[in-house]
């Protein structure tokens, strides 16, 4: 009965037709307000991926960036006379704070960052593993603008003493027994500068499923932390706990969150910095590629801020690689394009990898398994015919 | 504190924002480029109300037939909808069990221990994989 079950109710799942939302069974894609179609994994709470060819534009469309909520009540509606930004907590003046005022009493400022959810590519694992099962479109790069937390927590005044800044927003959980989605930084990271507060991206407000009116933005760092449709900020004189932090969103304590299917790691760590990756915009898996032809090879490479210095092409499965072209650098938090030409000489089936270096030297891997399907940045193999 | 905003509210108001507010279109030609100046406009371009508001997208699921169904419907579907089954691959009974028992230890699910039985039965008869493998462990987040 299993296939049969799982057809029915996929099919059951497409008939989505509203008003707001539409979804294509056929291409399993979703039109959800403010944006653009998009790959369907859920609809409550939302879990919508980008398709990969938004990716050849360096800054990821709006209407087209991935969206990933974690409890089921999300803010469809936000009054921007009522709403406030609260800060509060270990400081000597709580704020409260509207959208205007953050956009007229602070200096603002932008910067280009990718984001990722911290499942990115998931369903790559092998054994397979629970969660979002998402390919390779929960990321985006975006230009955003707003305030940096460092300058709103000096005019709240952080007393001596602060450890960690929590960062909850207005998603709501289903049930009391539900914990609330907040995250933490330690109050260094909090007001290092760059971590930022944006009313904007790609110079629009928000959509609503992105974080609408405010969002947290933490370059280099896993998308869990860029708390969405942010409301208060609290300053904490003790370490922060939560489900979230305590045994949500933990990789094991080893370099780029590895271990053994058959030995589970016990030393675990909250997920934290992007390790280094690269994925492939061009050409299209199910192109038809001719002989003899140049085929131009594009992709993009980022990791958590040091830069991408290099990145390999091989398009013999991994036996000889060359050097791609960078484009000029964006931002270091922003994913940098890389290019290269081939032409294939004989007709038959290719296998094209792609390999990003850092400027520290952090490369790709070539196999990695964790329980929680985190952090993936195998080196990615793309099979491409010549006919 | 803020009032935390669910929908339910204001579905006379949607239709009509929802006509003025339509799709920034410009964005998918705004390629390359980091404009500047063009803040501004944007932002108070939705509508002139200060009161954003969406509709999101409303599934009716059909449930397939099998022992277990109603506590399925019941415990689960009030927090998530059933695309956060029919989105995994094929899992052990193991693997399955340990999700019930995460949502219900973990997450907060209010879910029997008799119903995580017949919850897990219900997975497996939907979207379980033949065998006795051992899948791996269940886990926390995404």
């Amino acid at each position: 009965m299993g296939a049969t079950g799982v057809a029915a109710l996929a099919a059951s799942c497409s008939r989505i037709d509203s008003a707001a939302g539409t979804v294509s069974s056929s291409s399993n894609l979703i039109r959800f307000p403010e944006k653009t179609e998009m790959i369907f994994l859920t609809d409550r709470p939302p879990q919508l991926e980008t398709p990969i060819h938004y990716f050849r534009q360096d800054l990821t469309p709006n209407e087209a960036f991935f969206v990933r909520w974690h409890l089921e009540g999300i803010p469809t509606s936000v009054d921007l006379r009522t709403f406030r930004l609260n800060v509060s907590g270990h400081v000597r003046q709580p704020l409260q704070l509207s959208v205007d005022e953050l956009r007229s009493k602070f200096v603002p400022i932008s910067i280009v960052a990718v984001n990722q959810c911290s499942g990115n590519s998931r369903s790559f694992f092998e054994p397979r593993v629970p969660g979002g099962q998402w390919k390779h479109g929960a990321c985006g790069n975006a230009k955003w603008t707003g305030v940096s937390v460092k300058s709103i927590l000096d005019r709240a005044e952080v007393k001596a003493g602060a450890v960690d800044v929590a960062f909850n927003g207005l998603d709501v959980p289903p049930l009391p027994s539900v914990a609330d989605f907040v995250k933490a930084l330690t109050i260094d990271h909090a007001r290092d500068g760059e971590v930022m507060i944006a009313y904007a991206m790609n110079d629009q407000a928000l959509p609503m499923v992105n974080g609408f009116p405010l969002r947290l933005v933490v370059p280099g760092w896993y998308g869990t932390y860029w708390v969405k449709a942010l409301s208060d900020i609290t300053v904490l004189p003790q370490p922060f706990s939560n489900f979230w932090t305590d045994k949500a969103y933990r990789i094991p304590n080893v370099p780029n969150g590895t271990e053994s299917p058959k030995d589970l790691a016990k030393d675990t760590v909250p997920i934290n910095k992007f390790n280094v990756r690269s994925i492939f915009v061009r050409p299209d898996p199910d192109e038809m590629l001719r002989p003899g032809m140049p085929t131009e090879i594009e992709g993009v490479a980022f990791d958590s801020g040091y830069g991408i210095r290099r990145v390999e092409l091989s398009t013999d499965g991994g036996g000889t690689w060359v050097d791609a072209r960078l484009d000029p650098e964006i931002g270091k938090y922003s994913w940098r394009r890389w290019r290269a030409s081939w032409s294939p000489r004989n007709r038959g089936q290719y296998r094209l990898m792609a390999r990003a270096t850092n400027a520290v030297g952090e490369t790709q891997s070539k196999e990695q398994w964790n329980r929680s399907g985190f952090m993936w940045n195998v080196i990615q193999q793309v099979d491409v015919k010549v006919g | 504190m803020i009032p935390k905003t669910k929908s339910l509210v204001l579905s006379l108001v949607l239709a009509a924002l929802l006509a003025s507010c339509g799709h920034p279109s410009s964005s998918k030609e705004q390629d390359h480029g980091i404009a500047n100046g063009k803040m501004e406009s944007i932002l108070h371009s939705r509508s002139d109300s200060p009161v954003h508001t969406i509709v999101m997208p409303h599934d009716e699921p059909v449930f397939p037939p099998g022992s277990g169904r109603d506590e399925f419907v019941t415990a689960c579907v009030v927090c998530h909808s059933p695309r956060y089954v029919t989105m995994q691959p094929r899992f052990s009974r193991a693997t399955w069990l340990s999700e019930v028992k995460k949502m219900k230890d973990v997450y907060g699910a209010h879910i029997s221990d008799d119903q995580v039985l017949k919850i897990t039965d219900y997975l497996v008869s939907i979207n379980g994989k033949a065998g006795t493998g051992q899948g791996p462990k269940g886990t926390y987040g995404e």
